[in-house]
C-alpha cells in the first residue's frame, strides 16, 4: 500500500517535473529564435541581408529543431523548414519583399506554436 | 506535456462513464476501469509507435497518466466504499427466490437469452435450478444451486421479456391460436410475460409481470 502511494506520487511528481521544464524549454528555444528571426527581418527591410543571413538562422534553427523534435509533433516542425526554406531562397535572389512576407509567416509559427502546447483551456478542447 | 495527460484523463473518465452505463453485458470479467484502461493502453501505447511524427514522449506520458488514473481509482476504491459501487458497480441479483427480477435485467441490458447463455455456461441449464443468480460488478455470473437439477432436459425460450419466439413456441406444439389459449387459461398475455421456458418433457417455466414463477406441464409433440 505505502509502496503503491509512494509510486503514485513519484509517478505524479515526475509528470509535473517534465511538463514545467518541457514548457520553459520550448518556450526558449523558440524565444532565441524568435530574436534571429527579428534581426534578419531587420537586415531584409533595410535590403542588406545575404546569403550568411539567412544560412546563420537556419543553422540556428536546425540546432534548435534536433532538441524540439522531442517535444513537438514533427509536422508543426515542418512547417517552420518549409517556410525558412523558401525565405532564404528568395534573399538569396534578393526577392526582399517576398521575403519579408515569408520570414513575416515565420515569426508568427514561433510565436503560435510554443502556445499550441501550453497548458490552456482551449488547449485542452 | 501537461495537455497530454489532461486530455488522457478526460478520455479515461469519459470512457469509464460510458462503460458504466453499458452495463455487465459489454464488460465480461473485467471490473469497468480495468476495461477501460485496456481499450486505452493499447491504442495510446501503438500511435507514437506507428506515427513517427508524434514524439514517443506523448506515448509515454499518456501511459504514465492511466497509470496514475489506475492508482487514484484503485485507492478511492479502498478508503471510499460509496464510491466503489460508483466507479465499479454492484453485484445485480437477477435470480431470486421469485424467479427473474426483469427490472434487473434490463437495468444491465440483457434480455433472458443472455440469462439463460449465462447460467448454461456456469452449468445450470433450467432457470429454476437456482435459488440465487447474480451477474457481480465484473460481468461473471454466480449462483446459489439448488440441492438437484430441476429436470434433465434442455428448456426453449418461449417468452423472453414479453417478445414470444415463434419458432421455439412452435417446436413446443403451440399454435398461434393455443399459445394463445394457454396464456390466456394462466391469465397472461404475451406482453405480461417476463419469461417462459418449455423443456423437452413439457415442464413449462413461466413467469409473469411482478409474480412469482409458475412450473406447468404441458404435452409436447416430440422431445428434444
Amino acid at each position: 500500500m505505502v509502496k503503491s502511494i509512494i509510486y503514485t506520487l513519484s509517478a505524479v511528481l515526475l509528470c509535473i517535473g517534465l511538463f514545467v521544464f518541457t514548457e520553459w524549454f520550448v518556450k526558449n528555444q523558440f524565444e532565441d529564435f524568435s530574436e534571429a528571426l527579428d534581426t534578419l527581418y531587420a537586415k531584409v527591410e533595410n535590403e542588406t541581408a545575404n546569403r550568411e543571413d539567412g544560412f546563420a538562422v537556419r543553422t540556428l534553427w536546425n540546432d534548435r529543431k534536433e532538441k524540439l523534435q522531442i517535444f513537438l509533433p514533427h509536422n508543426d516542425i515542418s512547417y517552420i523548414d518549409y517556410w525558412l526554406s523558401e525565405a532564404c531562397g528568395l534573399i538569396y535572389n534578393k526577392k526582399y519583399a517576398e521575403a519579408l512576407g515569408n520570414i513575416e509567416v515565420l515569426k508568427e509559427i514561433s510565436k503560435n506554436l510554443p502556445d499550441a502546447y501550453t497548458l490552456k483551456l482551449e488547449n485542452i478542447f | 506535456m501537461a495537455l497530454v495527460l489532461i486530455r488522457t484523463s478526460i478520455i479515461f473518465i469519459t470512457l469509464l462513464f460510458i462503460m458504466r452505463l453499458m452495463g455487465k453485458s459489454q464488460i465480461g470479467e473485467m471490473q469497468p476501469f480495468e476495461f477501460v484502461i485496456t481499450l486505452l493502453i493499447a491504442e495510446l501505447a501503438c500511435i507514437p509507435m506507428a506515427d513517427s511524427s508524434i514524439p514517443l514522449l506523448y506515448g509515454i506520458v499518456s501511459v504514465v497518466a492511466i497509470f496514475i488514473l489506475h492508482q487514484i481509482v484503485w485507492l478511492l476504491d479502498l478508503w471510499f466504499k460509496p464510491l466503489k459501487t460508483v466507479i465499479c458497480g454492484k453485484p445485480s441479483v437477477v435470480i431470486n427466490r421469485d424467479g427473474i427480477d426483469e427490472y434487473q435485467l434490463k437495468k444491465n441490458n440483457l434480455d433472458i437469452s443472455d440469462l439463460v447463455e449465462s447460467m448454461r455456461a456456469a452449468g445450470y441449464f433450467n432457470l429454476d435450478d437456482v435459488y440465487y443468480g447474480l451477474y457481480e460488478a465484473n460481468g461473471s455470473f454466480s449462483a446459489l444451486a439448488k440441492e438437484q437439477s430441476a429436470s434433465p432436459s434442455l428448456p426453449l425460450i418461449v417468452v423472453d421479456l414479453g417478445k414470444t419466439d415463434v419458432k421455439n413456441a412452435k417446436k413446443c406444439g403451440f399454435t398461434k391460436e393455443s399459445f394463445r389459449e394457454f396464456l390466456k387459461a394462466q391469465n397472461a398475455k404475451p406482453k405480461d410475460v417476463v419469461a417462459m421456458t418449455v423443456n423437452g418433457e413439457g415442464r413449462v417455466y413461466l413467469q409473469k409481470k411482478h409474480k412469482k414463477y409458475e412450473i406447468l406441464q404441458i404435452e409436447v409433440n416430440e422431445k428434444w
